[in-house]
C-alpha cells in the first residue's frame, strides 16, 4: 500500500513538473498542399528539427532566468491567399508569438496586407503580430508592413552577379532567351524584372521569352519558340514542375544551349527527382548548399523529420535561431498574459538586427526588414548540385 | 475573436458569390462568368479607394454597376445560347477578363510609391479598412450588411411575380414563353441582378485580401459560385449560404488540421452531401 502511495505521490509530482514547464510557440504555415506542397513539407521539417536541437539544449531563455521549450505547429495555406489569411488571423489568435511562413508570395501579398503598416500608428488596425517569412520570394514585399520580415535571398544580387560571371567566363555569349512560368508571381517577377534587367546590364541581348503556366503539361509551342531563337544561353524562371516539363520538351526538340540558367527556387532536390538528367549543367545562384559543417548538420537534423535541405527550408531552419537569439537578447516573458508585449519585443528586436547567422556565413539585414544573404551557383551534375562558383 | 470575424467575412463574401449565381440558375442558366463580375467590381472598387481615394461606399456601388453593366452586355449576345454552349461562351468571357486583368496595368504615383493594378504582379495595398481605423468586428457587420440585403432582395424576388417568372423560365421556358413571358428580359434581368451582386462582392473581397491579382478569379472561382446554390439548393436563398458555410467553415477552415487529408475528404464530402441531399443542403419536402 505504502508503494502503491509512493508511486502515486511521484505520478503527481511529474505531473505537476510537466504541468509548470514553460513553452513558447512558433508557428510556421505554407503550402503543404498542390504543385509546391514540398516546400511547405521541408519548412516545418527544418522548424522542427531546428526546435527540437533548441530544446535539447535547454530551450530559450526568459526574462526571469528560466528556460522555455519551443514548441511548433504548422498550417496548410495550400497557396491560396484567402486560407493564408485565414490561417494568420487563427495562429494570431493563439499563443504563438511568431510566425514563419507562407511559402507563396500571392499569399504573403495580402497577408502583409492585412498586418498594421507602420507600428504605433493609431489610425491603421492592421493586424499587430510578426511573420518572419522563409520562402516567400517575390521582391520587396517586406516593404508592405512593419510587422513582416524576411530571410529570403536577395535575386536582383545573385543574378547581378550571376550574368556578371557569365559575361567574363564566356565572353563569346551574346544572347539570351527566357523560359517563364507566367502565372506564378516569383517566377514571373523574377524573369521580367530581374534576370532580363540583369542579362541586359551584362551586355546580352535577351532576344525574346516563352510563357507557359504553373499546372501546364505542354511546352511543344514554348520550346519550338526557344529553337527557332537559338540563343546562346537560356533563362528558365520557373518551379521544378513546369521546369522539368520544359526541359524535357527541349530534349525531346533537341535544344541544347550553350548555357542553362535556372530560377533559385529550383535548386532543389524535387528538380532532380524530376528531371535529373535533362537538368544536367543547369547552373543556378543559391542561398544554400552543404558545403560546410553546419550546412551539412541542418540538412542532416532536417533529413530526420522527413524533410530536405534548399535554399528555402533552410531559411526556416535559420529563422527558428535567430527567433530563439531575439527572445533572448529582447527578455520576452513568456508569460501568455503579456503575448502582446511579447510579440512586440519580437518585432522590435527582429527590427534591431544588423547581421544574423547563416548557414553559409553572415547575413546582412537591411532597413527595410530584407536579408542581403551570401550565396553561391551551384550547377546539376549526376544527381547532386554541385558548388560551381563561389563570387563572394 | 479576430480569426471567428475574419471568416465570417469570407463566408460573407463568398455567400454574395454564391448568391450571384443563384438567381441567374434560377433560370436554368448555368453562368460561368460570375468570377470575371466579381473581378470587375474588385477592380474598379479597388482602383476607386486607393487611386481616387473615394470612401468604401460609392466605390462599391460603382463596383456593383460596374459588374452589372458588364454582366447586362455579356447577356444579350451570350443568352442567344443555352445549356451547354452557354457555359463555354460564360467560362471564354470569363477567361477574357482574367486575362484582361493580367495585363492591365495602371499605376500611378503616390508620395514616394507607385500604386494601382501592375498586371500578372497584382494589385496590392487596397487597404481602406485597416487605414481606416475600421476594426475586424467593423468590417465583419459591413459585409453582412449587404449580405443580409442581397439575402432579403432575393427572397423578396422569390415571392414575387418577378421570382414566379424567373422559377417558371428555369422550369420550362417553352411553356413560359406560351404564356408571353419575355425570355430574352428575363435571362437578361437575372444575369444583369448575378452581375451587381458579384460586383459587390468583388468589391469586399478585394478590400478583405487588400490584394487582388488575375488568380483570384479563375474558373475555380466561378466553379464555386455554382457549386453554392447547387450544393446548398435553389428552394431558398438559405442554401446557398448553408452550403458557403458547410465548404468554407467546415471543409475548407475545420478541417484544416487533417493537412493531406482535407483535400480528399473535400471532395468525398461534397459527394456524400448531394447524395443524401440531392435537393441540396437546404431543402424541404413540399416548400
Amino acid at each position: 500500500m505504502k508503494k502503491l502511495a509512493l508511486a502515486v505521490a511521484l505520478a503527481l509530482a511529474a505531473g505537476g513538473t510537466l504541468a509548470q514547464e514553460k513553452t513558447v510557440r512558433i508557428s510556421g504555415f505554407g503550402a503543404k498542399t498542390g504543385p509546391v506542397r514540398s516546400f511547405g513539407i521541408n519548412s516545418e521539417a527544418a522548424m522542427l528539427a531546428a526546435a527540437d536541437l533548441i530544446n535539447k539544449g535547454g530551450g530559450v531563455r526568459l526574462a526571469d532566468g528560466s528556460k522555455a521549450r519551443i514548441v511548433v505547429d504548422f498550417y496548410d495555406d495550400a497557396c491560396n491567399a484567402e486560407q493564408g489569411i485565414s490561417v494568420i488571423r487563427r495562429i494570431a489568435g493563439t499563443d504563438a508569438l511568431v510566425a514563419i511562413g507562407p511559402t507563396c508570395s500571392n499569399v504573403a501579398e495580402p497577408l502583409f496586407g492585412i498586418l498594421q503598416k507602420k507600428v504605433d500608428d493609431p489610425g491603421d488596425t492592421g493586424l499587430q503580430f510578426p511573420v518572419f517569412t522563409d520562402v516567400a520570394i517575390k521582391i520587396g514585399l517586406a516593404r508592405i508592413s512593419e510587422w513582416a520580415f524576411r530571410n529570403v535571398p536577395n535575386e536582383m544580387t545573385m543574378y547581378s552577379s550571376l550574368f556578371y560571371w557569365l559575361r567574363q567566363k564566356y565572353p563569346d555569349l551574346k544572347t539570351v532567351w527566357g523560359g517563364v512560368e507566367e502565372d506564378f508571381a516569383h517566377s514571373r517577377t523574377t524573369w521580367h524584372v530581374v534576370m532580363k534587367d540583369r542579362a541586359t546590364a551584362n551586355n546580352f541581348q535577351v532576344l525574346g521569352e516563352s510563357k507557359w503556366l504553373l499546372a501546364d503539361t505542354n511546352f511543344a509551342t514554348q520550346v519550338r519558340e526557344m529553337k527557332k531563337a537559338n540563343a546562346d544561353i537560356i533563362a528558365i524562371s520557373a518551379h521544378p514542375f513546369s521546369m522539368c516539363g520544359a526541359l524535357k520538351e527541349m530534349q525531346r526538340q533537341g535544344v541544347k544551349p550553350k548555357v542553362l540558367v535556372g530560377l533559385t527556387s529550383s535548386s532543389s532536390l524535387e528538380t532532380l527527382q524530376g528531371c535529373a538528367k535533362q537538368a544536367q549543367g543547369m547552373i543556378i545562384p543559391t542561398s544554400f548548399a552543404p558545403v560546410n559543417k553546419e550546412a551539412k548538420f541542418a540538412a542532416e537534423q532536417t533529413a530526420k523529420f522527413k524533410g530536405t535541405a534548399d535554399l528555402h527550408s533552410m531559411a526556416a531552419w535559420e529563422n527558428m535561431f535567430i527567433l530563439k537569439q531575439v527572445m533572448e537578447s529582447e527578455r520576452i516573458s513568456g508569460d501568455k498574459s503579456q503575448i502582446q508585449a511579447d510579440r512586440r519585443k519580437i518585432r522590435d528586436g527582429l527590427a534591431k538586427l544588423k547581421v544574423t547567422k547563416g548557414l553559409l556565413g553572415d547575413t546582412k539585414r537591411t532597413d527595410d526588414r530584407e536579408a542581403d544573404k551570401p550565396y553561391l551557383f551551384v550547377q546539376a551534375r549526376g544527381n547532386e548540385w554541385v558548388v560551381l562558383h563561389n563570387p563572394l | 475573436m479576430d480569426f471567428y470575424f475574419g471568416l465570417i467575412q469570407l463566408i460573407g463574401v463568398h455567400t454574395l458569390l454564391g448568391l450571384s449565381a443563384y438567381i441567374v440558375l434560377l433560370t436554368g442558366q448555368v453562368s460561368l462568368a460570375q468570377a470575371a463580375f466579381y473581378a470587375i467590381g474588385a477592380y474598379v472598387s479597388g482602383m476607386l479607394t486607393v487611386l481616387a481615394e473615394w470612401h468604401i461606399v460609392p466605390a462599391l456601388a460603382v463596383g456593383g454597376l460596374a459588374g452589372a453593366a458588364a454582366a447586362c452586355a455579356v447577356g444579350f449576345p451570350a443568352l442567344r445560347v443555352k445549356g451547354l454552349m452557354l457555359v463555354i461562351a460564360t467560362l471564354a468571357f470569363g477567361e477574357g477578363v482574367r486575362i484582361f486583368f493580367f495585363n492591365f496595368d495602371y499605376q500611378i504615383a503616390k508620395g514616394d510609391i507607385k500604386v494601382g493594378p501592375l498586371g500578372g504582379e497584382g494589385f496590392r495595398q487596397i487597404r481602406f479598412f485597416p487605414e481606416n481605423g475600421w476594426t475586424t468586428f467593423d468590417v465583419m457587420l459591413f459585409i453582412w450588411l449587404f449580405v443580409v440585403l442581397v439575402m432579403a432582395l432575393l427572397w423578396w424576388f422569390d415571392r414575387s411575380r418577378y421570382g414566379a417568372v424567373l422559377r417558371a423560365v428555369g422550369e420550362d421556358e417553352v411553356a413560359a414563353q406560351s404564356v408571353g413571358v419575355n425570355l430574352t428580359a428575363v435571362k437578361v434581368s437575372a444575369m444583369t441582378v448575378g452581375g451587381a451582386i458579384a460586383g459587390i462582392a468583388g468589391c469586399l473581397y478585394a478590400h478583405y485580401t487588400t490584394h487582388i491579382e488575375h488568380a483570384s478569379f479563375n474558373v475555380l472561382v466561378a466553379t464555386f459560385a455554382i457549386a453554392y446554390p447547387i450544393v446548398g439548393g435553389l428552394q431558398s436563398v438559405f442554401g446557398t449560404l448553408a452550403a458557403v458555410v458547410f465548404v468554407q467553415g467546415f471543409l475548407v477552415e475545420g478541417l484544416r488540421e487533417l493537412g493531406d487529408w482535407r483535400n480528399l475528404l473535400f471532395g468525398a464530402l461534397i459527394v456524400l452531401a448531394m447524395n443524401l441531399r440531392p435537393q441540396g443542403l437546404f431543402w424541404r419536402r413540399g416548400a
